[in-house]
């Protein structure tokens, strides 16, 4: 497979390790234990179109965000996960 | 008394040189290195720096992207004074840190051109060698070790890698260059 | 039809015309006592042992597929009990005395072979390691055998002994553990559960749930509604997908995991044997095919087919091991999708809709646990008990804290 870096260009899915669904940069932070469980153990796991982390370890150490169909391995997009997670914090801020 | 007496980082008192063919590899002992990262609100340094996957020489000293707002900078001839110090008075307020004994630096240069760079990085990385003429330069890895690889220019190559590692790197490029001889 | 030494030399003399196929293929009644969904090694055994040990034979498999078209017709076939944790190790030694009795209990020749497992240690922290493991292993009568390198070289001499990263220390060995045929396997067990009167119902995928008042009262299929007073799930990576038409998140990501095989060669290797520095193992198959595999591909997959990357990390582990496989032909290489649990460690437990049964999350390692897997699976689906030796498999475990990490890497399902 091959990702698409924002800054790079396509690089080799063998430079980058994997650490699942991107839903795991909304750590939650009410405190509340059944809502941190859910979060540290539960996933949808879709077959389909999935988006998951990504990090560029043997490279230029970003996080990326990856749009990646599970039934295919079909790459569709990839953004830093630092701009994913700048919007999300405007958009509840 | 003790005697010490500096060692390369492939073990001897003189750096290693090998030709295989039109390829020639040689550590390069010499050459300073520091990191270079920038800091939210801080002066852009006087020193030119590159964009994504490029480096950049200016008065001798090439700096190359290693990350978002960071870079490493080759001070050649500064292995053995304070590289970071000197680095930091053209960044103030930037984060410079010496990197010089953390790695190890191998020239390649080709005699037959360009052919025998390319089908030797062929070989030894999985990246797209359209996208990688002079002026280029990226982090990779080359038999599964972490390495920086810069194109120095269509017959020449600079790799960095581990110092820990150096004699398994070296190993590695040699039999890459000894097989396509 | 029983299977006996004399009925296959009876076969031989008529030109082999007397043979039946091995099961029925009955239309799906409108309801049953128990449904299993999923006909791969775990549903099968399932079945049978709910007709055979809690005399329920009011029962159907449904299976999407044709039987044997998932896990249970993929995997490298290695039965072990070798586990360190105690909600692991008694449930894998269940499995390996069912395993012994197997082909009696049946009456079918899943060529189950107790050719010993040896897994390798290249350093001194590893040797200790194995060694508190092999003490675990005692514990349950599992039987464990610590090798120095003089031994394993008796056994193996060809192995890289001097490799210069990865020298060869010695070995961890269980002598009971082996290899079994794995559709054998299917099919002995599909054999007998449909002799016992369970209807396996093939190309019959399950698509929804029919849920009243929070209990469960049958299943949507591409050949229409079937009722049931039970459900059990046992469809091993595509259990996120099934469990979410009853409306459950799970603790599991679907990887995908690849296993290759040699052209067929003499006898080379009896045994079975893993490499400790890197993820590479290996056994023979009766045909003389080398067996092989190594790590996940490492990223969520329903793909069942991998990429390069790993077969390139399998291929340098077993050159590293034994440089010979060198000379060996690669015939295939195929993939299947691992239930990978957030501890590495399954789940055999009641679900939050009544009558709703989950069996999933069996990582890489489920074949050699289908008998007990089966077992437990049958007794709870029978007596809503957790059977004795899989009472650390439950759903809520992870929330609770008591999760069975064996090795301690956390919620991280690709590197279990
Ligand atoms: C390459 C490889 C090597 C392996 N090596 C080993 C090994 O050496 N030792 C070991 O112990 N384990 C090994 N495993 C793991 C082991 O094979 C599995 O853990 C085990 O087979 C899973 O249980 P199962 O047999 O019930 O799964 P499966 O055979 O996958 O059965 C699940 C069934 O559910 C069906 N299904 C899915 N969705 C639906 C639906 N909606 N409706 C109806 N049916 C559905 C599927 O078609 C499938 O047939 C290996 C696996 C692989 C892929």
């Amino acid at each position: 497979m091959l990702i698409p870096h924002p800054l790079l260009g396509l690089r080799d899915a063998q430079e980058f390790t994997y650490l699942g669904d991107a839903r795991l940069i909304e750590r939650p932070t009410s405190g509340d234990e059944a809502e941190l469980a859910d979060y540290v153990f539960q996933r949808d796991n879709p077959a389909g179109l999935h988006r998951e982390l990504w990090f560029h370890e043997q490279g230029d150490r970003s996080w990326l965000v990856v749009t990646r169909n599970t039934l295919t391995h079909e790459i569709l997009g990839a953004e830093l996960a630092r701009d994913v997670s700048l919007a999300r914090k405007e958009g509840t801020a | 008394m003790t005697d010490l007496s500096p060692l390369c980082a492939l073990g001897a008192t003189a750096p290693r040189r090998v030709t295989h063919g039109a390829l020639t590899l040689a550590e390069t002992p010499d050459c300073g290195l520091a990191s270079l990262a920038l800091r939210t609100g801080t002066p852009p340094p006087s020193l030119p720096l590159p964009e994504p996957g490029r480096w950049h020489e200016t008065d001798g000293l090439t700096a190359f992207w290693t990350g978002p707002g960071q870079w490493l900078v080759e001070m050649p001839g500064c292995a053995e004074v304070d590289a970071a110090a000197m680095l930091g008075e053209r960044a103030p307020g930037a984060s410079v840190t010496e990197q010089t004994d953390g790695w190890v630096l191998f020239e390649i240069s080709s005699t037959g051109g360009a052919e025998p760079i390319e089908r030797f990085l062929e070989r030894a990385v999985n990246l797209d060698l359209t996208r990688f003429a002079p002026g280029h330069a990226t982090r990779s890895t080359i038999e599964h070790l972490g390495t920086y690889v810069l194109r120095r220019a269509e017959d020449r190559l600079g790799i960095w890698g581990m110092r820990s590692a150096a004699e398994s790197l070296w190993h590695a490029l040699e039999t890459i260059a000894g097989r396509q001889g | 039809m029983k299977f006996s030494g004399f009925r296959v030399v009876a076969e031989a003399l008529r030109g082999h015309k007397g043979w039946k196929p091995l099961w029925r293929d009955p239309a799906p009644q409108s309801e049953y006592d128990v449904i299993i969904i999923g006909g791969g090694g775990h549903g099968l055994a399932t079945a049978f042992y709910l007709a055979e040990v809690h005399g329920i034979r009011k029962v159907a498999v449904l299976e999407k597929g044709w039987l044997g078209s998932g896990n249970i017709g993929r995997n490298t076939t290695i039965i072990r009990s070798n586990y360190l944790l105690p909600g692991n190790q008694p449930f894998y030694e269940f499995s390996m005395k069912l395993w012994e009795g197997l082909e009696q209990a049946i009456n079918f020749n899943a060529m189950v072979s107790q050719r010993g497992i040896l897994n390798l240690y290249h350093s001194d922290g590893q040797r200790d390691a194995y060694r508190r493991r092999g003490n675990a292993m005692h514990l349950t009568g599992a039987g464990a055998e610590l090798l120095d390198q003089d031994a394993v070289r008796r056994m193996y001499p060809w192995l890289n002994f001097d490799n210069a990263r990865f020298p060869i220390k010695g070995g961890l060995l269980q002598r009971r553990a082996g290899t079994a045929r794995h559709d054998g396997v299917a099919w002995g067990y599909a054999r007998a559960a449909d002799l016992r009167g369970v209807d396996i119902i093939q190309n019959c995928e399950v698509t929804g749930f029919r849920i009243e008042h929070g209990r469960v009262q049958g299943v949507e299929t591409n050949r229409g509604f079937i009722g049931a007073k039970k459900v059990g799930v046992a469809v091993a990576g595509s259990s996120s997908r099934v469990m979410a038409q009853a409306g459950l998140r799970l603790p599991i990501e679907s990887h995908v995991l690849q296993a290759f095989v040699t052209e067929g060669l003499k006898p080379a290797i009896d045994g079975v044997i893993t490499f400790g520095a890197g993820h590479f193992y290996v056994s023979q198959s009766d045909k003389g095919g080398l067996v092989f595999g190594g790590d996940i591909d490492g990223y969520n997959s329903y793909a069942q087919r991998g990429n390069l990357p790993v077969v390139e990390d399998v291929v340098e582990g077993g050159m590293a091991l034994m440089p010979r496989i060198g000379r060996a032909r690669l015939l295939r290489s195929w993939a299947g999708l691992m239930d990978m649990s957030m501890d590495g460690s399954p789940i055999i437990d009641r679900t939050p809709v009544d009558g709703l049964y989950l069996n999933a999350g069996w990582c890489y390692g489920g074949f050699k646990a289908t008998p007990a897997s089966g077992y437990a699976f049958a007794h709870l689906l029978a007596t809503d008990t957790p059977h004795e030796t899989a009472t650390a498999y439950r759903l809520d475990r992870f929330a609770r804290g008591h999760v069975i990490d064996e090795k301690g890497v956390g919620a991280q399902p690709n590197l279990h």
